[in-house]
């Protein structure tokens, strides 16, 4: 997936997710700061070749030495224990009102505390890991395909958000009527409209939609086909 | 032809019979095999053969039967012998060990001895024999041949015969064998106070000396009687050296029977856990195609949860006691236990009625051993693992597993995603996850329903407001009007196929929709 601009983000902890997180950024080719308080666990995440700086992330002028409320856009709070989060999360919200959030929490309960703290996302790694596992279990072709299509490491197909310019071709189609499929070889999930909110409005709603300027429509398809359907729009713009 | 060629071909003979092999596993699955299903029957047979016998036996004291009683009892006798020969005969092989004995001496350049293979069997059929079980089957059939009135005695040890049938009873025995120790300790102060206190009665009330104490015997007698806090009464000490000798043992006595009431509680309390897993295991022996969850954290607890929503079979296994009564608590059968032991995977049936283990603990390393120890059980069960670290990976899938999920990695999956296109994901998320009222489903193309044969764009999608994700197909099929496929472990991923692709039976078509177009297109295609 394309970075859209350069972003600062910023990942507070260097664990094994934090790093983790980190390499997916990077692959994806965002610019991201590692931080941390265990000066040791840092030094590893040096060597491994990212951008590192040790902080108190208890201090919020060190918070905001580190650009928050400032340069930073997105923030993802990764520490090892849900008390440290949730004690980060607050304090980053408190400085900078706009910014994305993204945690993770280890129990349920926290979820809620996380997200009352300000958080934009929280992700709940066990959860999803258990959901996999069940899915496995349960309709294991599912998850195979999934697995080898969207949500794998070397996947092929891709889900993907692309704005309609003004005056391109699918600038007042019905979403229902786009035949995506024949023409480009990709699967039309919906559509976000701003105008309605953030939500995605499925291409199975009954209610017809318009396609008009600034609304994003989310595809399913390999990257070329993508591309094919990104530039083909903008030409026609 | 000499004996012993006699005796070595026979020996080879009986290894290469496949049907001597079946009849042999037959009888062992009914006889001894805890996980046979048969087994359950035979031993409620067996329960009910001894209680009548017994029955009948205690009828008779007072009774006159008729001849079919004789007749009955000769039939029960008669199927103790068989099944005493046939556990006899199941315990070992008598032709490996002159297989055995044969093939040692022509690897030294020996003549082979038949005297020699008969004594190794002797050997070890009278490990059986001698073993306490079979002593008590065959006191059960001996004393059938009763000119001796004591004799009769031992026909009560058919009632201990119920030991091997009731593996309560079995819990219960072996309960009480891991303090051995200690009754030995009970044992020998008994025997103590017992010597010291009936030759002390015997010597100050003997009948001489005008006390009731007739006997040696007599004494012995008294001082359990008293010892035990029974005190019958019917043998009183008359003099006052009777009564300090009384008073001694009664204290004694006490000390006794608290002891030993303390050694039994303790030894049901400590056991308690353990006898409650083995209810649950012998609960689990009932169920067939179950799923064996190996650790019972977070990830375990979700996936526990949702097995239990779609009421699939599974067991826990936890190293961590309060973790299992947990478990116990939602109503799942756990049981405490490390999951790493061959025995322990063993008795949760790996190998015979698991269908699938899942390894979710914390720890990679005892991952990879679970996952091993299960594949070597089982080639066919499936294997999930949870891989903490990513360079478990690899040896998880080198250890036999079938899958292997990172949870840290889907983690950094979403995390980057997230970044990129935040409401797609989420959305595709919350499909996957069944939290949204869209979801996606396979759904089965009937053999000979109306769309077998036909074109996709046939399917009623568009009208039912569902949108066609890709068919899958048996791996072989090839066609024209699709652009893309993915080739699956058993099937062929159609990504998108064109309204021209044809569909056949067993295809599934895979469809992003409201449940209820969902439902409304199954229904279609069963009609």
């Amino acid at each position: 997936m394309s970075a859209t601009g350069r972003r600062k983000i910023v990942v507070a902890g260097s664990g094994p997710v934090a790093l983790e997180v980190a390499r997916q950024l990077r692959d994806r080719g965002e610019a991201l700061c590692l931080v941390d308080y265990d000066g040791e666990r840092l030094e590893k995440a040096r060597l491994a070749g990212f951008e590192v700086q040790q902080v108190n992330l208890q201090d919020d002028d060190e918070l905001l030495s580190l650009g928050l409320g400032t340069e930073v856009d997105v923030l993802f709070s990764l520490l090892d224990n849900d008390a440290d989060n949730v004690f980060l999360v607050i304090s980053a919200r408190a400085l900078a009102p706009e910014i994305s959030i993204v945690s993770i929490s280890e129990t349920e309960e926290t979820v809620k505390r996380l997200q009352a703290a300000g958080a934009t996302k929280v992700i709940d790694p066990y959860q999803i890991s258990g959901y996999r596992i069940y899915e496995m279990v349960h309709r294991p072709v599912i998850a195979e395909i999934m697995d080898r299509t969207v949500f794998g490491t070397d996947v092929d197909l891709e889900i993907a958000e692309i704005p309609v310019p003004a005056g391109s071709f699918l600038d007042g189609e019905y979403l229902d009527r786009l035949s995506l499929s024949s023409r480009y070889n990709l699967v039309v999930l919906g559509v976000v409209d701003r105008d309605y909110g953030d939500h995605l409005i499925f291409a199975t709603n009954p209610k017809r939609h318009r396609i008009d300027v600034d609304d994003v429509i989310v595809v399913i398809g390999q990257r070329e086909e993508l591309e094919r359907l990104r530039k083909e729009m903008a030409g026609t713009a | 032809m000499r004996l012993s060629d006699l005796v070595i071909r026979s020996a080879y003979w009986l290894e290469e019979s496949q049907r001597y092999r079946k009849v042999k596993r037959a009888a062992y699955d009914l006889l001894e095999n805890p996980h046979s299903r048969i087994r359950p029957y035979f031993d409620f047979f067996m329960m009910t053969l001894v209680l009548s016998s017994v029955f009948i036996l205690l009828y008779d004291v007072r009774h006159q039967l008729g001849h079919w009683a004789v007749k009955f009892e000769n039939l029960v006798v008669l199927i103790f012998i068989v099944e005493y020969l046939a556990r006899l005969w199941v315990y070992d092989d008598i032709h490996r060990h002159i297989i055995e004995v044969y093939e040692e001496s022509e690897l030294i350049n020996e003549p082979f001895r038949v005297s020699r293979a008969f004594r190794e069997i002797l050997r070890n059929k009278w490990a059986y024999v001698s073993s306490p079980m079979a002593v008590i089957d065959f006191l059960a059939i001996f004393p059938s041949y009763r000119p001796l009135r004591i004799l009769r005695l031992f026909l009560l040890f058919r009632l201990f015969k119920l030991f091997r049938y009731a593996q309560n009873i079995q819990e219960f025995g072996s309960v009480l064998r891991e303090k051995q120790a200690e009754f030995f300790t009970l044992l020998t102060f008994l025997l103590f106070i017992l010597i010291v206190g009936s030759s002390a009665i015997y010597l100050f009330e003997s009948s001489n000396y005008g006390g009731q104490i007739h006997g040696f015997f007599e004494g012995v007698y008294w001082a359990l009687v008293t010892l035990s806090t029974v005190g019958y009464g019917d043998i009183t000490p008359q003099t006052f050296e009777g009564r300090l000798v009384t008073m001694v043992l009664i204290l004694s006595g006490i000390g006794v029977i608290s002891f030993f009431t303390s050694i039994v509680v303790s030894a049901f309390q400590e056991k308690l856990g353990e006898v409650r897993d083995r209810q649950v295991l012998s609960q689990l022996q009932k169920k067939k195609g179950y799923t064996v969850i190996c650790g019972h954290g977070r990830v375990g607890q979700v996936v526990a949860g949702y097995l239990h929503q779609d009421r699939q079979p599974f067991v826990i296994i936890d190293e961590n006691r309060e973790v299992v009564m947990a478990a116990r608590r939602e109503g799942y059968l756990a049981v405490h236990g490390k999951a790493q032991r061959l025995g322990m995977l063993r008795k949760l049936g790996v190998g015979y009625n698991a269908r699938r283990i899942l390894c979710l603990t914390g720890d990679d390393v005892v991952n990879v051993y679970i996952t091993l120890t299960a594949r070597q059980l089982d080639e066919k069960i499936e294997i999930i693992s949870r891989a903490n670290h990513h360079r478990t990976m690899k040896k998880l899938m080198l250890a036999g597993a079938s899958h292997a999920v990172e949870p840290f990695k889907v983690v950094g999956l979403i995390a980057g995603e997230y970044i990129g296109q935040p409401v797609a994901f989420e959305a595709v998320q919350g499909i996957l996850m069944g939290q949204e009222e869209i979801a996606l489903e396979a759904v089965r193309v009937p053999e000979g329903s109306w769309l077998d044969g036909r074109r996709v764009e046939e399917a009623p999608l568009e009208e039912l407001r569902l949108i066609l994700f890709g068919v899958i197909t048996p791996l072989e099929r090839e066609s024209d009007h699709v652009r893309h496929h993915y080739d699956l472990r058993t099937h062929r991923f159609q990504f998108n196929p064109g309204a021209d692709f044809v569909l056949l039976g067993e295809d599934m078509l895979l469809v992003f929709g409201h449940r209820y177009s969902i439902l409304r297109l199954r229904h279609r295609l069963k009609t």
